[in-house]
């Protein structure tokens, strides 16, 4: 290895992302157009659904990682590939950890891939704890606490939406649709926003 | 694998997904279906294809939003325990292998939960609702019940909506007139600020020119009491020397400052001439002349010497006493010498020139 190339190692393990290096990733994300960080919380989500699909144990730190190495090429070049739109850019970027990931997991594969194909409910059941009533419990307060802080409209097509079960929950997201005059697709994606919205308020 | 050869490979990544990127965007319409979705979810796709999903799952808004709402759709059937045979024995293994994915099965079991709890309360609703108001429909499920509530309330909203277009369309048209009225307002306003600024320009000409005649009036009455002064300072000086005069000169009986006669006009060929006696220290003669009639509004009077007929002193315009019969001159003592003298009197009409009225002689004796 050249002593430029040690450098360059030695640069890229020491970076860490300064208040600057994120402004500019947010600006980057945003292409244009201010999402007041909006567009960053989304990308994260995603990639941190992708490295979890992916079953990487730690999908929030190679999330992370993967922000940063963007950030950071940003810092150094100023811009990444004139022709590579963000979240495209973004995407390869979370390949390549991924990859870096599974090359450096191979040691302990054996292992995690033993968890991984235990099924959930063995899993549970040798972990199950004596309060998983009480957090059932709290969890289910709290949904009620956010579902009735939606405005009505929300608060009845959400309810309205997990109506049934089969054939009537599919003939109930029909009637639905159609009195809203949207697409039985569009309901769903509507659906699953208010949804999203309920969750994020259980989060906090 | 070395940082530098891991830098390679990332270039070679770069450019192999640049070359693809126009094929995956044709090809995302015809990509996916809820079928392959689910089975994306469930790790059963294939690793090509699944890496394309990877792909749009990120850079894709449509497939990531479609892809969020399926993966809900596919948790919650597995907690309504629709999910059977391969699909649950999948679910169980592949998707419930990650914490947060386990997360999200707790939550849906949660809200479907709280969608039962709410179910059943507008089910019991329902009934009371239909008790109260029989229609011809007698048969009406649980949830479509909660459906015609709630499309009901879309219709309050519609209304409501219209009623609030209708208070905006009045609240516009007044705004208008109200716009249309405050232009009419400011341009009046405008108009009277104009005429006011000329006025205001009128009076402040009026008031220099008054300041200009103000200080034109203020120098000449300060031209005025100069001249005032130095005549004061005049007369102080003639009060004063005419006291020194009197203390230096003791005044003595026959002698006086102003010698007084009377002249009666000269009769043709007749009479002598009167003789005045003139003291020495006299300064002024005074004499009153007798007319014989008072024909002229007024007379001027000449002192002449005979001699020669030089005009030795002249009076101006003089009128006649009050009675009408004498003209009063006064003139310096010095004028005279010890010989004859003539005081000519011309009466002046009001228009035409002077004549001769009347000589009055005298001699003068010292």
């Amino acid at each position: 290895m050249s002593e430029f190339s040690a450098r360059k190692l030695e640069h890229k393990k020491n970076w860490a992302l300064t208040p600057p290096a994120f402004e500019r990733l947010l600006d980057w994300l945003d292409e244009g157009e201010s999402s007041d960080g909006r567009r960053y919380l989304e990308m994260r989500r995603r990639l941190v659904a992708y490295f979890d699909r992916k079953n990487c144990s730690s999908a929030d730190e190679l999330t992370d990682e993967t922000l940063n190495r963007v950030a950071r090429r940003l810092e150094e070049e100023g811009t990444t590939e004139s022709d590579t739109p963000a979240a495209r850019y973004c995407y390869i970027v979370a390949r390549f950890v991924f990859m870096e990931y599974l090359r450096g997991a191979q040691k302990d594969r054996g292992l995690s891939d033993d968890l991984r194909r235990q099924p959930y409910g063995n899993i549970v059941a040798g972990s199950k704890l004596d309060n998983e009533k009480e957090t059932q419990e709290k969890l289910l307060n709290c949904l009620e606490h956010c579902t009735s802080k939606l405005d009505s409209l929300n608060r009845n097509l959400i309810l309205q939406y997990y109506t049934g079960k089969e054939r009537v929950k599919i003939e109930s997201r029909r009637v639905l649709a159609a009195s809203l005059g949207i697409s039985m697709n569009a309901l769903s994606i509507r659906a699953c926003r208010i949804r999203d919205k309920i969750e994020g308020c259980v989060r906090q | 694998m070395m940082p530098g050869q891991c830098e390679i490979l990332f270039q070679f990544c770069l450019i192999g997904l640049r070359r693809l990127r126009g094929r995956y965007v044709k090809m995302s319409k015809q990509l996916y279906n809820n079928q392959t979705i689910a089975e994306y979810l469930l790790g059963s796709l294939p690793e090509a294809e699944a890496e394309r999903f990877d792909e749009l799952s990120i850079t894709n808004d449509e497939f990531a939003e479609t892809l969020k709402a399926a993966e809900k759709d596919l948790v919650d059937a597995y907690v309504q325990g629709e999910l059977t045979g391969v699909e649950l024995e999948r679910f169980q293994f592949h998707y419930l292998a990650s914490p947060l994915r386990r997360e999200k099965v707790d939550f849906a079991q949660a809200f479907k939960v709280l969608a039962e709890k709410s179910s059943s309360a507008r089910s019991a609703e329902a009934p009371s609702e239909a008790a109260a108001k029989p229609s011809k429909k007698t048969k009406v499920s649980g949830w479509s019940s909660a459906l015609r509530v709630f499309t009901e309330r879309r219709l309050a909203l519609q209304w409501g909506f219209a009623a609030m277009a209708l208070a905006f369309l009045i609240a516009g048209g007044w705004l208008a007139l109200e716009n249309v009225r405050l232009r009419r307002q400011i341009s009046q306003t405008q108009a009277r600020r104009e005429a006011l600024g000329q006025r205001e320009q009128e009076l402040q000409k009026e008031l220099e020119e008054q300041r200009s005649a103000s200080a034109k009036t203020e120098q000449e009455l300060a031209q005025v009491a100069e001249e005032r002064r130095r005549l004061e300072d005049d007369l102080k000086k003639e009060q004063h020397l005419q006291r020194v005069d009197e203390k230096q000169q003791p005044s003595r009986p026959d002698e006086g400052l102003v010698a007084s006669f009377i002249l009666t006009p000269q009769m043709r060929g007749i009479g002598q001439v009167p003789t005045v006696s003139i003291p020495a220290s006299t300064e002024y003669v005074a004499m009153q002349l007798e007319l014989e009639s008072n024909d002229y509004p007024a007379y001027r009077i000449a002192l002449v010497d005979p001699s020669n007929n030089q005009v030795l002193w002249r009076s101006g315009k003089i009128n006649a006493t009050r009675n009408g019969k004498a003209l009063s001159v006064r003139f310096r003592a010095g004028l005279l010498k010890r010989q004859t003298h003539l005081l000519q009197v011309s009466g002046m009409p009001a228009s035409g020139v002077s004549e001769v009225v009347g000589d009055y002689p005298f001699r003068v004796v010292r």
